[in-house]
């Protein structure tokens, strides 16, 4: 009934009209804009003439240290902190499924930096991380009798990036929670019962039959996890403006600071490209996960 | 059935979900907290936990919204917002259909479509920018609808695809047999059955949009000032006003939290595209 026919293809392309044309003219058009830019020289500050000059940004890309040091921070963001984000949530979400009825308040609560703007959480972080009236390092000093005197979190370019990434794991590691702690309830009660009754143990149960059959969950997590992680933006204007020096520039915001503090719109657009590829892959891994889930079956 | 497990270790458990309830929630309390702060308590050393009882009045949230930009904050974030979230989730609706039951352009079509999502904004903006500029419609709703839209279209159509996808088919067939028109059937029902996946679908690109920053920051200026660039601009000058960045804060915060409360059973779907179900 859906599936062929001259009139019903003509329908199901009707439905999708509004979609492909927004679409269209506005991300594919922005697209090959770009990708125009990419190969011309837009100084917005000298003149408004686009020239052409080949694959100058690329190579200029290439030979940035700037660009690397970004592309390195973007790298330990997505690395490290979508990890830590991983191996908190698992944690959080293996003891939340110890517990009962209380379960749905407790992850209400817990879930509420999912759903919190970053420029809202960023500044209160700022002042949670300031060393002279911030409450962190007051309380670091507390608890360790005076003896421990916290760093300037946020001024110092050993802690910095550190101090973003551990902020980018509050905000996100309950949306790791919850996915497994999802997972987890699918796993059917027998599979688990019936290992615990030949003697796996709680940690063997864990290892051989919930981490794998959990796999498949961590791995959509992951991807959209690290998509995100790739394009963070809010975090580093708010807390560092990159700073200090370029300690914590990512990519996002190195882009961001050729096209509109330094108007280099060519150079811009071959970053910005550089990153579409990169996405690009990610997201086709997470279209195949996605598919062999949903042959999978586990929901 | 599950056995009870002995106290001891239901202590443990608690005692650690508790120093993780202090973790993540300790910065939404210490915003709430300040918002009924001084200017000169911020700054105390020992930091001020709980301001003094007499303080707890609405004067932060006050000036803010009379004399900072607060109210146009609200309302232009309200506007783009709402609209973005009403676009999304109608054409998302139409496309998602036409994906779900026709297989429209196959999956490299759908992919296409889920990619769109994927880029960094960053990336899109640039060109954006200059398209916006070229048109002159710069700092107006609109601009921030359209660039909202381009992200949270992709999100409204892959959501209510895994919505439509739940459904039986028959329902519909039965439907077209009695004579119903395809648009008939979808609009009669398909789009009733999936309704908690519209409300899903339309509170989260409301929260979006609601709590996005970078085009917001880039595309206005002065006619138009969502919430996010308020509360950025009020750290602009020499004095930063922390108790009223807060304040905004509390504000800003309200539709999210109320969709986590409120939404806890499409949570996660909403969150992974429809990928995950619970």
């Amino acid at each position: 009934m859906f599936s062929s026919g001259v009139k019903q293809r003509w329908v199901a392309f009707v439905f999708v009209l509004p979609v492909l044309v927004l679409l269209l003219s506005v991300s594919i058009y922005p697209l090959l804009r770009t990708l125009g830019l990419a190969f011309s020289s837009l100084e917005l500050t000298v003149s408004p003439v686009e020239t052409f000059i080949g694959l100058d940004n690329f190579a200029k890309a290439f030979s940035d240290a700037r660009f690397w040091n970004a592309m390195g921070n973007t790298l330990t963001l997505v690395t490290v902190g979508v990890a830590i984000q991983l191996v908190l949530g698992t944690a959080l979400a293996l003891l939340l499924s110890e517990i009962g009825f209380t379960r749905v308040v407790w992850l209400t609560a817990l879930l509420l930096p999912v759903m919190i703007a970053p420029v809202v959480s960023g500044f209160q972080f700022r002042v949670i991380y300031n060393d002279t009236f911030g409450p962190l390092n007051y309380l670091i000093k507390t608890l360790s009798g005076g003896l421990v005197t916290g760093p300037p979190w946020l001024a110092d370019t050993r802690t910095a990036l550190f101090t973003i990434m551990m902020t980018d794991v509050w905000q996100w590691t309950p949306f790791m929670m919850l996915l497994v702690l999802a997972g987890l309830e699918s796993i059917p009660l027998e599979l688990t019962e019936a290992a615990e009754v030949d003697g796996a143990g709680y940690w063997g149960t864990f290892w051989r039959i919930k981490l794998p059959l959990l796999l498949p969950v961590i791995v959509i997590g992951l991807l959209i996890r690290v998509m995100d992680t790739f394009k963070t933006f809010d975090l580093v204007f708010l807390l560092t403006g990159g700073g200090p020096g370029s300690s914590t520039e990512t990519i996002a915001f190195y882009t961001y600071l050729n096209g509109f503090r330094f108007f280099s719109m060519g150079y811009t657009a071959a970053i910005a490209f550089i990153q579409l590829i990169i996405i690009i892959v990610i997201a086709r891994v997470f279209l195949v996960v996605q598919k062999r889930m949903r042959g999978g079956g586990i929901q | 059935m599950r056995k009870r497990k002995p106290l001891y270790l239901r202590l443990i458990i608690g005692a650690i979900l508790l120093l993780a309830l202090l973790f993540f929630l300790f910065p939404v309390a210490w915003m709430f907290l300040t918002s009924f702060k001084t200017q000169d308590q911020i700054f105390s050393v020992p930091p001020l936990l709980i301001p003094p009882a007499e303080q707890w009045n609405l004067d932060n949230y006050i000036a803010i919204l009379t004399q900072n930009n607060g109210l146009q904050g609200v309302r232009d974030t309200m506007i783009v917002a709402s609209v973005t979230a009403i676009i999304s989730v109608s054409i998302g609706a139409l496309a998602a259909y036409s994906l779900a039951r026709f297989r429209f352009g196959g999956d490299e079509f759908s992919f296409w479509i889920i990619s769109t999502r994927m880029f960094p904004p960053v990336a899109s903006a640039v060109p954006l920018f200059l398209i916006f500029r070229q048109l002159g419609i710069l700092d107006t709703h609109w601009v921030l609808i359209v660039a909202n839209s381009v992200f949270n279209v992709p999100f409204a159509v892959w959501l209510l695809k895994s919505f439509i996808d739940d459904l039986p088919v028959e329902l519909e067939e039965a439907a077209l047999i009695e004579g119903a028109t395809i648009f008939g059937a979808f609009r009669r029902i398909t789009l009733p059955l999936i309704t908690p996946g519209l409300v899903t679908a339309f509170l989260f690109t409301f929260v979006f949009t609601w709590n996005e920053f970078m085009f917001a920051l880039l595309m206005t200026r002065r006619a138009v000032r969502p919430m996010t660039v308020v509360i950025s601009s009020l750290a602009g000058g020499h004095t930063i006003l922390w108790a009223q960045i807060a304040a905004a804060g509390v504000i800003t915060i309200i539709p999210g939290v109320l969709v986590v409360i409120f939404l806890q059973r499409y949570i996660v779907r909403g969150l992974t595209m429809g990928a995950l179900k619970n």
